[in-house]
C-alpha cells in the first residue's frame, strides 16, 4: 500500500472520526457525559448535544467535505489552482437567489424545503445555466471561456445583491448579510438530509472519475487523444459539481476558501494524482470546516461568529501564501 | 491495407481555407513524415486524423473505417498521440503519466474500469524508450528531451498500430533532437507501426521515412520517397527558398544546404 492510501486511512479517516466524537462535547456549556446515552430526551443537556451540537458538526463535515471536493474538481477541470466554485458563479447565483427572496418577503415552503432555499437552489441553477450558455454561444467550451464567464456573473450578481441591499430595509439587509457571511446555525435532521443527497452524488460522481479528472488537469489535447470525450467530461464534472455546491450554499451560505485551501493542503501531502486526492480532500475538507465551526461557535462568549470569517480568516493568507508560492506562474495560468 | 486514408479532405474557419482537397493513403507500417512551411496546414491535418476537429468535408478512415463512425476511445485503441511540447509543471511522476494514456485500454465491467496488465506494459514502454531511470521521479523535473521520450513512451503504452507525432523535437537542443530522431528511427524499424510525423526538419524527413509530403497553403505539393522529394524545385514550390540538395557521402541520403547570405 502507497503512502498516500496510508495517509488517508490512518491518518484522515480517525481524525474524521475523532473530530465527530470530540467537537459536539467543546462549546460554552458542557453536557454531562451520560448524555450519550439519552438520545431521545428532552432535558437541556440532550437537546444542546443532540439536537444542536450533533447535527452542526454533521452539517459542517458534509459542507466541508462538498466545498473541497467542488475545489478539487474544478481546479483539475479548469487547470487553474485558484479555481473554486465560488469563483464561477454558482455561489453569487444562490446568493442572489436568497437576498432576492428575502427582498420579496418570500414566506412559503414547497416539500418542506423553505422559500429562501428554494430561491438559492434556483439561483445558483441559474448561473450554472448561463455560465455553460455563454460557452455554448461563444463555441468554445473551453476552460478559460468557462471560468471567464463565472466570474463576470459573479461580479454582476454581486453588483445586483448590493443594489437589493440598498433598497430593502434595515432587518432585510441584516438577514442579507448574516447569510452571505455562511453560517451553520440552521443545522438540524431536515437541513442535513437536505444536503446529503447533494455531497453524496457529488462525491461518488467524482470518486468514480479518477481517471477523467487526471487526464483534464494535463491537457485537453493529450487528454481526448488517450480516448476521454473531454467537453462531455468537463460538462458532467462542471454540472454535477455546481449542483453539489448549490445543494450546500442553499443551507449554509457562500462559505469560502475551504474549496481552495483543503485541496492545496492535501495536494502537498498526498500529491496530485485523483485516485488520492478525492477521498484526501473530502475527509480533510469535513474536518477542516467542522474545527471552523467549533472555533466560530466557541470563540466569543456574548455571540456566535459566523463560521465563514473563521475561513475567510485562515483563507485569505493561505491564498495570498500560494499566490507567492507558485509565483508568477500562478498569476499565468 | 490501408493504415489511414483522407479523401478530398478540405477544412475552413471563416473564408480561410486551412485544408484544401487533401488526399492521402499510408499504409501499415509506412512511415510518412509532413512537412511545409509555417501555416501550411500540417497540424490541422494531424488534428482531423486524431478527430479533434470534426466540421470537415472529405473522408477520413482509419484502418478501414470511417473516423465519425468511430468514438474517442475506438480512436485512442487506434492511434497514439505524440504533442509538439507538453507543459513543464504536470504534477505527476513518469510512470503514473504513462499509465493515464492507457485509459482507453482499461476493461470497463464491475465497479471501475481494470487494467490489470497496465504497470507491467507501462513499464515496458520505459524500457524501449531508455527512461526506466526516471519511472518515479515527477514529470515537473524532467528536461524537454526526457518529457518528450515519456510522451513517446506514453504513446507507445497506448499499444495502437498508427503513431500519429507533431513536431516531436520541436524545441530541443541538437543533442536530444538526435537522440529522439533515433529513437522513432527503431520504433518505425522494429515494431511495424505505422508513424505519421510532422516536422520542420528536412534532413531527418529524408533519412528515417518512407515517404515525404510537402504541403503549402492547406494542399499537398508533393508526395514522393525522399530520393525523388528532395530536389531543388519541390522546395523552391513548397518553401518557396531556394536551397541546394546534395547526397550524403556516407548514408546516401539527400539533405539540403542552406543558401549562403549574402553580406
Amino acid at each position: 500500500m502507497s503512502s498516500p492510501r496510508h495517509f488517508i486511512y490512518f491518518v484522515l479517516l480517525p481524525l474524521a472520526v475523532a473530530t465527530l466524537l470530540v467537537m459536539p462535547w467543546l462549546g460554552e456549556h458542557r453536557p454531562s457525559w451520560d448524555v450519550i446515552t439519552r438520545p431521545m430526551a428532552d432535558d437541556l443537556d440532550a437537546i444542546i448535544f443532540w439536537q444542536i451540537r450533533v447535527p452542526r458538526i454533521l452539517l459542517a463535515m458534509l459542507a466541508g467535505m462538498g466545498l473541497s471536493l467542488g475545489g478539487v474538481v474544478f481546479q483539475a477541470i479548469f487547470r487553474n489552482p485558484l479555481a473554486t466554485p465560488f469563483t464561477l458563479g454558482v455561489a453569487g447565483g444562490a446568493s442572489l437567489g436568497v437576498t432576492l427572496a428575502i427582498f420579496l418577503g418570500l414566506n412559503l415552503t414547497i416539500l418542506g424545503v423553505s422559500g429562501v432555499s428554494l430561491a438559492a437552489l434556483i439561483g445558483a441553477m441559474g448561473a450554472i445555466a448561463v455560465v455553460y450558455g455563454i460557452a455554448r454561444a461563444t463555441g468554445n467550451i473551453s476552460p478559460n471561456t468557462i471560468l471567464l464567464g463565472g466570474v463576470a456573473i459573479s461580479f454582476f450578481f454581486a453588483s445586483l445583491i448590493l443594489l437589493l441591499q440598498y433598497l430593502g430595509d434595515m432587518s432585510d439587509s441584516f438577514r442579507i448579510l448574516h447569510w452571505l457571511m455562511g453560517d451553520l446555525s440552521r443545522a438540524n435532521a431536515d437541513t442535513i438530509f437536505q444536503v446529503l443527497p447533494f455531497v453524496a452524488s457529488g462525491a461518488l460522481i467524482t470518486g468514480f472519475l479518477h481517471r477523467e479528472l487526471n487526464l483534464l488537469s494535463i491537457n485537453d489535447d493529450l487528454a481526448a487523444s488517450c480516448g476521454l470525450h473531454v467537453e462531455r467530461m468537463r460538462m458532467i464534472l462542471f454540472l454535477a459539481v455546481s449542483l453539489m455546491i448549490a445543494g450546500i450554499v442553499t443551507v449554509c451560505g457562500p462559505i469560502g476558501f475551504v474549496g481552495i485551501m483543503a485541496p492545496h493542503i492535501c495536494r502537498l501531502i498526498v500529491g496530485s494524482n485523483h485516485r488520492n486526492l478525492v477521498p484526501a480532500s473530502l475527509l480533510f475538507g469535513g474536518i477542516f470546516l467542522a474545527i471552523c465551526d467549533t472555533l466560530a461557535r466557541t470563540i466569543s462568549t456574548s455571540a456566535e461568529v459566523p463560521v465563514g470569517i473563521i475561513t475567510a480568516i485562515l483563507g485569505g493568507p493561505f491564498f495570498l501564501w500560494l499566490l507567492f508560492r507558485k509565483g508568477r506562474n500562478a498569476l499565468i495560468d | 491495407m490501408n493504415s489511414i486514408h483522407l479523401q478530398n479532405l478540405s477544412f475552413s474557419i471563416g473564408a480561410k481555407r486551412l485544408l484544401d482537397n487533401v488526399s492521402i493513403s499510408v499504409d501499415q507500417g509506412e512511415r510518412v513524415v509532413i512537412v511545409g512551411p509555417n501555416g501550411a496546414g500540417k497540424t490541422t491535418l494531424l488534428r482531423c486524423l486524431l478527430g479533434f476537429i470534426t466540421k470537415t468535408e472529405g473522408s477520413v478512415t482509419l484502418q478501414e473505417k470511417p473516423l465519425p463512425e468511430l468514438s474517442r476511445q475506438e480512436i485512442a485503441r487506434m492511434i497514439g498521440y505524440v504533442p509538439q511540447q507538453l507543459e513543464s509543471d504536470i504534477p505527476f511522476t513518469v510512470l503514473e503519466f504513462i499509465m493515464m494514456s492507457r485509459y482507453a485500454n482499461a476493461q470497463v465491467g464491475g465497479i471501475l474500469p481494470k487494467d490489470p496488465d497496465g504497470e507491467s506494459i507501462a513499464k515496458q514502454a520505459t524500457e524501449r524508450t531508455g527512461i526506466q531511470h526516471l519511472e518515479n521521479q515527477s514529470m515537473s523535473t524532467l528536461s524537454g528531451g526526457e518529457r518528450q521520450k515519456v510522451n513517446i513512451a506514453a504513446a507507445l503504452a497506448q499499444q495502437t498500430p498508427i503513431l500519429v507525432l507533431d513536431e516531436p523535437s520541436a524545441h530541443l537542443d541538437p543533442k536530444q533532437r538526435e537522440s529522439i530522431q533515433q529513437l522513432l528511427g527503431e520504433i518505425g524499424r522494429k515494431s511495424g507501426t505505422t508513424i505519421i510525423t510532422v516536422t520542420h526538419d528536412l534532413n531527418w524527413a529524408a533519412m528515417d521515412f518512407d515517404r515525404i509530403i510537402g504541403m503549402s497553403h492547406g494542399r499537398v505539393i508533393t508526395d514522393a520517397p525522399p530520393a525523388e522529394f528532395m530536389t531543388t524545385e519541390n522546395l523552391l514550390q513548397i518553401f518557396d527558398a531556394h536551397w541546394t540538395v546534395q547526397t550524403h557521402p556516407e548514408s546516401g541520403h539527400p539533405f539540403i544546404l542552406p543558401t549562403q547570405h549574402s553580406s
